[in-house]
């Protein structure tokens, strides 16, 4: 049968299978293999909801009369229900319960429940604090760790000050798992709330000197965070992570720490990711990483896969720390054979790091174009992001047409909303940062906003607009040439059935604003195709307000005001968007005075400063005419008589 | 120049997202699940709801089953990385944040936790993380604390458990 095959060994292989369950109850024994037999989600559905059913009473039934056996599996099988998809929320307090038992299993599978069902904000969370307060003092060490663990998955800002003291002073516990997970605790403080350790540096650091390698390993996720944060602080430590990674690679650990003869590979990729940090931009500190990094490159070069990694790791640290050229073409050595590979994972790395070096020197991405330009149309969709990525990076002034050409190509293709939200901010920047004309980037981002609309940045439409109304800045002939593409582009879209709602509002804005300029159309054939498009249907309902004001724009450059443009006002002015009706109410009220209108809405003035008195005096001929009628003056707050105090 | 009027409808500029914290854990799920999508194990570091889990569960797996051998181990998934390995039955899948993860250690790592189960179970099969849910999250949560990969030296993963399998004699 297929579950009893062995993960590991010679296919057909087999394990002892028939006797994995002896240890259970005859019960749970009996619910497992049922789900293992089950031949339908449906099948499981009805099992797990009987399970359900079953494990409320079972639930209510105290240890003592059931035994801790029976109680603690019921919890298991608490796990195992939400596992499948069914919420047995009545469970979590008894897993609560269950960290109480001393029986140390008991204890560690109602820690384990807590961890899974609940979350640092669950209203239980505060139920547990007592218990993991004594567990983290307890003489028992395997106590102590399961208390660390739960903290880990489980602690928030409330509860920490409960706990933190506990923690710290077991970073000097005398066994070492507990001083590893007492580091990983207050990693996981520092998440939960920066600043947790600030009192704490000098014995963070103490720590990378603990004899024991794991502990020193767990010491590094904490430092490296710190470090990311405030570098400067900890550029002494340089010749530290030196001379911890010199020693491990010459096989100074015990060898309970080797992965297939490597030593602590993954140490070893965690000391190498700190350097990186360490040495970027830093000549000094970077000089006294290069032998060390040679060293590794030479020693992981043992030609199965974790000794890849390891080398992956190094050519990146290689390239992000301040440059040295034989250690570079070292690197570049090592990425040729990584992307020459015909092995798909190795490559992929090889693409991945190409591109952290062509940002050094866009020289070594040039002699294998061959193999980029292959991958870029692999079959095998991960290779042929990564290679985009590298192509991105490698985007200059001379071959950006030619990249965000692909680019589009993959956005019209793809249906990952992940990948177009990528894919749209790339192209938005090599767009913004390269391009060859003006012309080029409205069409560029038309593009963007038709196939990418619903990933698009507000920012990115705002930023469109904002080149067509103030242009270029330097040739006033190239801005209304700039303006003329977009309008005869833009009129152009309007006439599709259907645009995404981010592309309306800059059509709208557009044609609003420059649509005399267009040569196919008069304004009278724009307020047409402008009205109609008010009956569209948008996403969004703000966008029919874009159509209403560009609508109101052209109608004012016109000698009359159509009638169809009055008719759909006055339909909309009903609407159940205020802002609509706003925009209604106004263009019926101008459209009544056309002089006003005229003033109102001046063109080609997007740009011009608003004047405004906020004094209001041009109403200080109608005021002055009420009151010469009789009506009262306005009193500020302070000045009336019988304030209404509400 | 003139001063420059944002256009109707003024758009509100959207914040500068800030680096946080949480991507100092690069590690957010851990899932075993085999070829008909059961989930047989499964560990996240942020996601809390059942719906959801359930829902990214079998959407991962059926990405997973339509890549073929020749294909990498690697894609991308709902902003996450996803590295995954099938052994006999099962499909073991991690997910990663962030791009400046080392897929192919994670990879690596994956042996690693398998190797260290078939040492605990004594050749482990989909049978064994079955019957044995706890242990096989015992043994996860020595090898992983954050989001971070802490041990993998074998001798120091399973000691803790052999000591608790022996005190509690259940």
């Amino acid at each position: 049968r297929i579950h009893r095959r062995a993960l590991l060994g010679a296919p057909g292989g087999h394990c002892e299978g028939g006797m994995s369950g002896a240890h259970l109850s005859k019960d749970f024994f009996e619910l497992i293999k049922n789900i293992g037999e089950c031949k339908s989600k449906q099948e499981e559905e009805k099992i797990v909801r009987n399970e359900v059913a079953a494990l409320r009473q079972r639930l209510s039934e105290s240890p003592a009369s059931i035994g801790l056996k029976k109680s603690k599996e019921a919890i298991v099988r608490v796990v195992y229900v939400e596992m499948l998809g069914h919420v047995a929320d009545f469970g979590h307090i008894h897993a609560v319960n269950m960290t109480q038992q001393t029986n140390l299993l008991c204890k560690r599978v109602g820690y384990l429940a807590c961890s899974l069902c609940l979350h640092p904000e669950h209203e239980l969370i505060t139920l547990l604090v007592n218990t993991i307060r004594r567990d983290l003092k307890s003489t028992n060490h395997l106590e102590v760790c399961a208390a660390l663990i739960a903290v880990s998955k489980l602690v928030n800002p409330e509860i920490m000050p409960a706990v933190i003291e506990c923690i710290v002073d077991l970073l000097d516990h005398q066994h070492e798992v507990v001083r590893k997970k007492a580091v990983m605790a207050l990693h996981r403080l520092h998440i939960v709330q920066s600043g947790s350790l600030s009192a704490l540096t000098d014995k963070l650091r103490r720590v990378l000197c603990d004899k024991d390698p794991a502990v020193m390993g767990a010491s590094l996720h904490v430092l490296h965070m710190l470090i990311e944060e405030q570098p400067l602080a900890f550029k002494d430590l340089v010749p530290s992570f030196v001379s911890i990674l010199k020693q491990i690679t010459e096989h100074r650990l015990p060898s309970s720490f080797d992965y297939h003869r490597m030593p602590a590979p993954w140490i070893q990729i965690k000391l190498l990711k700190v350097l990186a940090s360490l040495g970027a931009a830093d000549q000094k500190s970077a000089e006294h990483m290069y032998e060390v990094l040679y060293d590794v490159l030479k020693r992981a070069d043992t030609g199965i896969n974790i000794g890849f990694a390891v080398v992956y790791e190094c050519v990146r640290t290689v390239t992000a720390i301040y440059p040295n050229v034989q250690l570079m073409e070292t690197a570049a050595n090592h990425i040729s054979r990584f992307v020459s590979s015909e092995n798909h994972n190795l490559k992929y790395l090889g693409i991945k790091s190409l591109a952290g070096i062509v940002q050094v020197n866009q020289k070594y991405a040039l002699e294998h174009q061959l193999v980029v330009v292959e991958c870029m149309e692999d079959s095998d969709e991960t290779l042929k992001r990564k290679t985009l990525d590298l192509l991105f990076k490698m985007t200059n002034a001379n071959n950006v047409v030619f990249v965000v050409d692909k680019l589009v190509a993959h956005l019209r293709q793809t249906s990952d909303v992940h990948f177009r939200g990528a894919l749209v901010d790339r192209i938005t920047q090599l767009a913004e940062r390269y391009a060859p004309d003006n012309a080029w980037f409205i069409t560029t981002m038309n593009a963007v906003f038709e196939l990418g609309g619903d990933v698009v940045q507000a920012e990115t439409a705002h930023n469109l607009l904002r080149l067509i109304a103030e242009g270029g800045g330097e040739d006033e002939e190239a801005d209304m040439e700039l303006r003329l593409h977009a309008v005869t582009a833009y009129s152009a879209l309007l006439n599709k059935s259907w645009i995404p709602d981010v592309l309306m509002k800059v059509v709208c804005w557009t044609l609003g604003e420059y649509g005399y300029l267009s040569p196919e159309y008069d304004l009278s054939d724009l307020v047409e195709m402008l009205c109609d498009a008010m009956d569209r249907q948008f996403e969004d309902g703000s966008t029919r307000c874009w159509v209403m004001a560009a609508v109101t724009k052209v109608v004012a450059q016109m000698a009359a005001v159509p009638d169809q443009a009055v008719e759909v006002a006055t339909k909309y002015a009903g609407s159940e968007s205020i802002t609509l009706q706003q925009y209604c109410a106004e263009f019926l009220a101008l459209a009544e005075a056309p002089a006003v209108m005229v003033e109102v809405l001046p063109v080609d003035a997007s740009c011009d400063d608003l004047e405004v008195d906020p004094a209001l005096g041009f109403l200080d001929g109608f005021v002055q005419e009420a009151l010469r009628q009789g009506a009262q003056p306005y009193l500020a707050p302070g000045e009336r008589p019988d304030e209404l105090l509400v | 120049r003139p001063r420059h009027r944002a256009p109707v409808n003024s758009i509100c500029l959207p914040e500068a997202g800030s680096a946080h914290p949480t991507r100092a854990m690069t590690i957010r799920f851990v899932l075993m699940v085999n070829k008909q999508g059961q989930t047989r194990l499964a560990q996240y570091m942020n996601m809390h709801n059942i719906e959801e889990r359930c829902a990214l569960e079998s959407e991962v797996i059926r990405k997973c089953l339509s890549r073929n051998e020749t294909q990498c181990s690697f894609f991308e998934f709902r902003g996450y990385k996803v590295v995954y390995r099938r052994y006999a039955s099962l499909f073991f899948i991690v997910g990663v944040e962030g791009d400046d993860e080392n897929e192919l250690a994670i990879l690596e790592f994956i042996h690693a936790l398998v190797e260290t189960l078939d040492r605990y179970f004594e050749n482990v099969c989909e049978l064994d993380i079955m019957f044995n849910l706890e242990k096989a999250h015992f043994v996860l949560d020595e090898m992983v604390m954050n989001g971070c990969i802490i041990e993998t030296n074998k001798n120091n993963i399973l000691a803790p458990i052999h000591l608790l399998d022996k005190a509690s004699g259940m």
